[in-house]
């Protein structure tokens, strides 16, 4: 059914208001409406897919209005398989959070706006309308990261409501201005009626440059993510790992399509210095994001920081004005979204297992969680670009695709990345495998035990001090290490959908370039 | 050559990977966890082998597993240059897998299962790395080697082992980047990355200085693991691993994957033709003559056996690539026939220098005058192999090295052949010594070794006129503090000892104190006035063997990590190994240790023997003739 493409974002809004209006009667309401809302955005969201890989592109008409007056929703491979994302990492969320991160009806509630926000971001074809999906995005991250609890959390989360704010002003300027120059706000009509402006009249220049940069603050790219580590470090855990997947995610899909479907490479034909000065800036962010990572000694931070450097990587493929490049660019954006989620959830888990969030912490822990331990260290592996995972397909096309632009700094940039990744993996890996956990001397304790003994070594409990829902009756369920059944088949899921995804990114590739051919020929 | 879809090259992978997860599932049964790792070994092995008679008739197996990235296949084919790898891989896991059960149950190592585990999943990805059918899936098993290998270099969990294993990662790594520079540059200028035996052929059309960049590129990034010089060091420090890590991987499956990978590169990439047409080979044949050279002269300096054996692992893996960088059709017979020969003899030295940590826990040369009489047979093959290594007839390094010689004056350039028997000349001098004094000497008569011993330049002279030496005063400082009560942080090794505490592991590995020493043993330790190592070193093992043969890991594991940490022969250096108090006690034929450890020993002498005898019946000369047959067009 065509409408599922608008039904992706009322669904989640609709059943955001459940737990508010219910919640005073039932406490597990919330819980109940995202497990049904997240359900059928699967559901929604394999529907639409399905009509793309079949019919291909289809776009909708909110309300029945023709665009370029009406609200345009467009549905291509990109958004199909991006859309796809979003359900799957909801439901794994949703999943973990049931127990893991806060349980309140008021989390559900902005979880499921998030996920609407994100939604919207993806599928719609107007950009006043990416400016509200935004917006709401952003809204409901605020209020997410807030839900912390903490000093710090407050702290960030206003921190991301200021800086976020400014950024999409920013970005709302950048509308402003291309909408005094053209006159409609529809991307696919903005494109032509952008030709006939002319692509060097300033106000396109600095419509141009309002939006990148108002999109480079939401998506985090150096100097601009300032307000990334702190917003992923202090949220719960359930909260960053949804966060960390989606929601920069969807700053550099919008980058993405304002740089190629509203502004075309045409443009960059016109004016090379433009993506040219995008193309250094997601360099510089690569090299900065994974210093700063290695310096960090708090684990949640150094996955920000991480981030920062990704999506530097991202931005860089999209902004090497060709096929191959932007390929790599989109390929890594899935890929790492599936990675990072299941990287913070990782990181949850064995925090929770070592009693402790640095790196120090983590010293032997994968003897008393081996199989959270691999998973956590094959996504690393990955993320560093070991074949043949995921992180390896988008890195090869980003480096083929800045050789076949002649941009040797991006290659060069793009290769030494792995090394650079390396650096900061690397420790937390040989620290979780080869030193030995400082408080158990010669014998670790093993979990089950450990609940027997628990009252001897507080640093050992096994019901992980950190994540404060956790209960001794869940000492029960989680099998005594503190570990729950949604925490490890998440993180397990992820490390081999990020395998999977590397195996057979030809045919995500495949799903790519329908769309890539329309804008590069 | 024919082509024929099979699935027995993907098998071949693929069993070792499942061995991975019966190897950790039945970690609470070692036996049992044992019997797979020699059933999934065996099994490798019967695969490949049943490769090889298609092979030599020319036929290929391939194994096709669709597109990874558009534009490139990951296919695996059961070619004749993958197949002296693969053989060479999967024959000999299985017979390092029973010398490294009598090796780790004879140093009782923890994290067994990791080890096997480990093991496994790095030999699968020496087979994927063989029988990879092009650039883009070498490099996709090429860094799950890498993976795969690190748990085993860090095995040990000490300082040492976790630096070397920090340096192992960021070296290799380090390779790779360079490999998937070089790979992407073959692909943009060419559009394809599959090996062609005689190579692609845009190569030898499209823009020298592109072709250049990446043949450097890729030379370069397979040279990491192939320990050229300069991006050698990962290797002498990698020796903290266990001893069949060091043998198999580091002298065997990792560094002459890194060979291989440059043996693809001359061969099936660029080709010997363009390779000769782009005037790259001979600064890769001269790289190579360097690294034989300088590499066998730090080894004469080593005194620690596994770091001697390191260094010797260096500069015959340049025998390989010297071989590929003459391009001569003789030379390059006599390059690829190094692989297996080297293998072969180096195998068994490390098996020999891990017996001799295992039951005597005797890592250094200076320790080891008569144990030819404590342990006959093992120092007999040492004896073989070394003769084998310096190139001698009868032994299989000899029959490389002719076609070597031959190959380096066809090419034009005597130096080589030069440089050739000068490194046969160095071989003698660093293996020499060893088999001599194990069999003909008594530690009481021991030779003195004044390479070993002295610092470079010879020893210090005062400012006075005086003799002193490095040691000479800290041997004072020693002798003043044991004068008091505890010996204090004097001299730059010293550490405040104090053997009721447990052991801090920030302390300077050098010194590494066990916990049944007291100070005085200590101070006898470190005292430096003896003119011969062994004064100089004065073995309480007699002392120490009690509690060694109890000892638990944690001492074993402490005691591998230091015996690597000198560079400098006036180093303190623990010491549980030597001989105890009344010298070695003779044992019998097979009484020396366990035919875990001596079964594979003299396999592989036999081996390397065999291989000696009859190159071409054992199979591995027939395969490197139709190689360069197939990329030369010349049969030699």
């Amino acid at each position: 059914m065509t409408d599922a493409i608008a039904l992706l974002v009322v669904v989640p809004i609709v059943l955001a208001l459940v737990p508010i209006a219910l919640g005073r009667l039932w406490d597990g309401a919330g819980w109940v409406a995202a497990a049904l809302a997240a359900l059928a955005h699967l559901g929604l969201s394999v529907t639409v897919a399905a009509k793309v890989f079949s019919t291909g592109r289809f776009t909708y008409a909110v309300g029945d209005y023709t665009p370029p007056f009406g609200i345009e929703l467009v549905t291509d491979g990109i958004s199909a398989t991006l859309v796809v994302l979003v359900s799957v990492v909801t439901v794994a969320v949703v999943l973990y959070a049931r127990r893991t991160g806060p349980d309140s009806n008021s989390f559900y509630s902005e979880l499921l706006l998030l996920t609407a926000g994100i939604s919207g971001v993806f599928v719609t074809g107007d950009v006043f309308n990416l400016y509200v999906f935004i917006e709401i995005t952003g809204l409901a991250t605020y209020a997410l990261v807030a839900t912390g609890r903490s000093p710090a959390a407050a702290l960030a989360s206003l921190k991301y409501l200021l800086v976020g704010t400014i950024g999409a002003s920013l970005y709302l300027l950048g509308v402003g201005y291309l909408y005094i120059a053209t006159g409609t706000l529809n991307m696919a009509d903005l494109s032509t009626q952008l030709q006939a402006v002319g692509y060097d009249s300033p106000l396109v220049l600095t419509g141009f440059a309002l939006l990148v940069v108002g999109l480079a603050v939401k998506s985090a790219l150096y100097p601009l993510h300032t307000w990334q580590p702190g917003a992923y470090a202090e949220s719960p855990d359930s909260v960053t790992a949804y966060i960390s997947a989606l929601v920069s995610t969807a700053a550099a899909y919008a980058l993405f399509r304002l740089v190629y479907a509203v502004f075309t490479p045409a443009f960059d034909a016109a004016v090379p210095f433009a993506l040219d000065a995008l193309v250094l800036l997601a360099s510089v962010s690569v090299v900065v994001g994974s210093v700063l990572a290695v310096l960090q000694s708090d684990l949640k931070r150094m996955l920000a920081y991480s981030s920062v450097a990704q999506f530097g990587l991202v931005i860089a493929g999209f902004s090497v004005a060709n096929a191959t490049a932007v390929t790599g660019g989109l390929v890594h954006l899935v890929g790492h979204a599936v990675m990072k989620a299941g990287l913070f959830v990782g990181v949850g888990v064995l925090a929770g297992v070592a009693g402790g969030r640095t790196v120090d912490d983590l010293a032997g822990v994968a003897d008393r969680a081996p199989v959270v331990s691999a998973a956590f260290a094959i996504l690393a592996f990955a993320l560093v670009g070991v074949p043949p995972a995921v992180g390896f397909a988008g890195k090869w096309h980003i480096v083929l695709g800045a050789v076949e632009g002649g941009r040797w700094g991006v290659a060069a940039v793009a290769v030494v990345s792995t090394l650079l990744t390396l650096a900061y993996f690397a420790r937390v890996v040989e620290r979780m495998y080869f030193q030995d956990a400082p408080a158990a001397t010669t014998d670790t304790v093993s979990g089950p035990d450990a609940t027997a003994t628990a009252d001897t070594d507080s640093a050992l409990t096994p019901d992980g001090g950190e994540s404060g829902s956790e209960s001794t009756d869940d000492a029960k369920t989680t099998g005594g290490s503190g570990i729950t059944i949604e925490a490890r088949t998440v993180v397990v899921a992820a490390a081999v959908g990020a395998v999977v995804l590397g195996l057979f990114a030809s045919d995500l590739i495949a799903v790519f370039e329908p769309v890539l051919e329309v804008y590069f020929q | 050559m024919t082509e024929i879809d099979s699935l027995r090259p993907l098998a071949a992978v693929l069993l070792p990977a499942l061995g991975i997860l019966t190897i950790v599932a039945s970690h609470r049964r070692p036996n049992v966890r044992e019997g797979f790792t020699i059933l999934t070994a065996l099994g490798t092995f019967g695969l490949v082998a049943s490769l090889v008679p298609a092979t030599l008739a020319g036929t290929t197996h391939v194994s096709r597993l669709g597109t990874f990235v558009p534009g490139i296949d990951l296919t695996l084919s059961a070619d004749p240059l993958g197949m002296i790898f693969a053989l060479l891989a999967s024959a000999l896991w299985l017979v390092t897998s029973f010398y490294s059960i009598g090796y780790m149950r004879g140093l009782d190592e923890h994290s067994q299962t990791r080890y096997f585990a480990a093991f496994a999943g790095s030999v699968g990805a020496a087979l994927g790395v063989a029988f990879a059918s092009n650039l883009v899936a070498l490099y996709v098993f090429y860094e799950l080697l890498t993976v795969a290998t690190y748990p085993l270099v860090a095995h040990d969990e000490s300082d040492t082992a976790r630096k070397a294993g920090r340096k192992y990662l960021t070296y290799t790594f380090g390779g790779g980047v360079a490999v998937l520079a070089g790979t992407v540059l073959v692909f943009w200028t060419t559009g394809t990355v599959a090996f062609t035996p005689g190579g692609i052929a845009e190569l030898a059309t499209a823009d020298p200085v592109v072709a250049r960049a990446a043949f450097a590129l890729l030379a370069g990034g397979f040279g990491v693991k192939a320990a050229l010089i300069p991006v050698h060091s990962w290797l002498p420090d990698a020796m903290v691993a266990p001893t069949p890590v060091s043998g198999l991987l580091h002298a065997v499956a990792v560094v002459k994957s890194g060979v291989f990978g440059v043996a693809r590169v001359v061969l099936d990439v660029f080709g010997p033709e363009t390779v000769g047409d782009l005037g790259v080979g001979l600064p890769l044949a001269a790289i190579a003559a360097v690294t034989i050279v300088v590499a066998s002269i730090i080894a004469l300096r080593q005194d620690n056996l596994k770091r001697r054996l390191a260094y010797s692992t260096i500069s015959q893996l340049s025998y390989i690539v010297l071989g590929l960088g003459l391009l001569s059709p003789a030379a390059l017979v006599g390059g690829l026939l190094h692989i297996p020969a080297h293998a072969f003899m180096k195998l068994t030295l490390f098996f020999c220098a891990g017996a001799i940590h295992v039951e005597t826990h005797t890592d250094d040369i200076s320790d080891m005058a008569g144990i030819g009489k404590r342990m006959p047979v093992t120092m007999a093959a040492f004896a073989v192999a070394s003769v084998g290594m310096a190139g001698l007839p009868l032994v299989a390094g000899f029959v490389s090295k002719w076609y070597l010689l031959i190959g380096s004056l066809d090419a034009g350039n005597a130096i080589f052949a030069g440089v050739l028997l000068v490194s046969g000349l160095l071989n003698v001098g660093y293996f020499w010594p060893i088999v001599y004094q194990a069999f003909f000497q008594t530690p009481e008569d021991a030779d003195s070794k004044p390479l070993v011993e002295f610092p470079i330049g010879g020893a210090r002279v005062r400012t006075d006129g005086g003799e002193r030496s490095e040691s000479g005063e800290q041997s004072e400082d020693v002798e003043r503090d044991a004068s008091g009560s505890e010996p204090e942080t004097a001299g730059s090794e010293e550490v405040p000892i104090n053997a009721a505490e447990p052991v801090d592991s920030e302390v300077d590995p050098d010194v590494e104190p066990s916990e049944s020493e007291g100070d005085i043993e200590v101070d006898a330790r470190v005292e430096e006035d003896g003119e011969y190592a062994v004064d100089r070193h004065p073995s309480d093992h007699l002392g120490d063997e009690a509690t060694d043969d109890g000892t638990d890991s944690h001492d074993a594991d402490s005691h591998e990590g230091t015996s690597l940490a000198e560079a400098d022969t006036d180093d303190h250096h623990e010491h549980h190994g030597g001989p105890p108090a009344a010298g070695w006690e003779r044992r019998g034929f097979g009484e020396e240790s366990t035919w875990f450890m001596l079964g594979p020993i003299t396999v592989a002498a036999a081996g390397a023997v065999a291989l000696g005898l009859l190159p071409r019946g054992m199979v591995f000369l027939a395969l490197v003739q139709r190689v360069v047959a197939e990329a030369t067009g010349v049969v030699f």
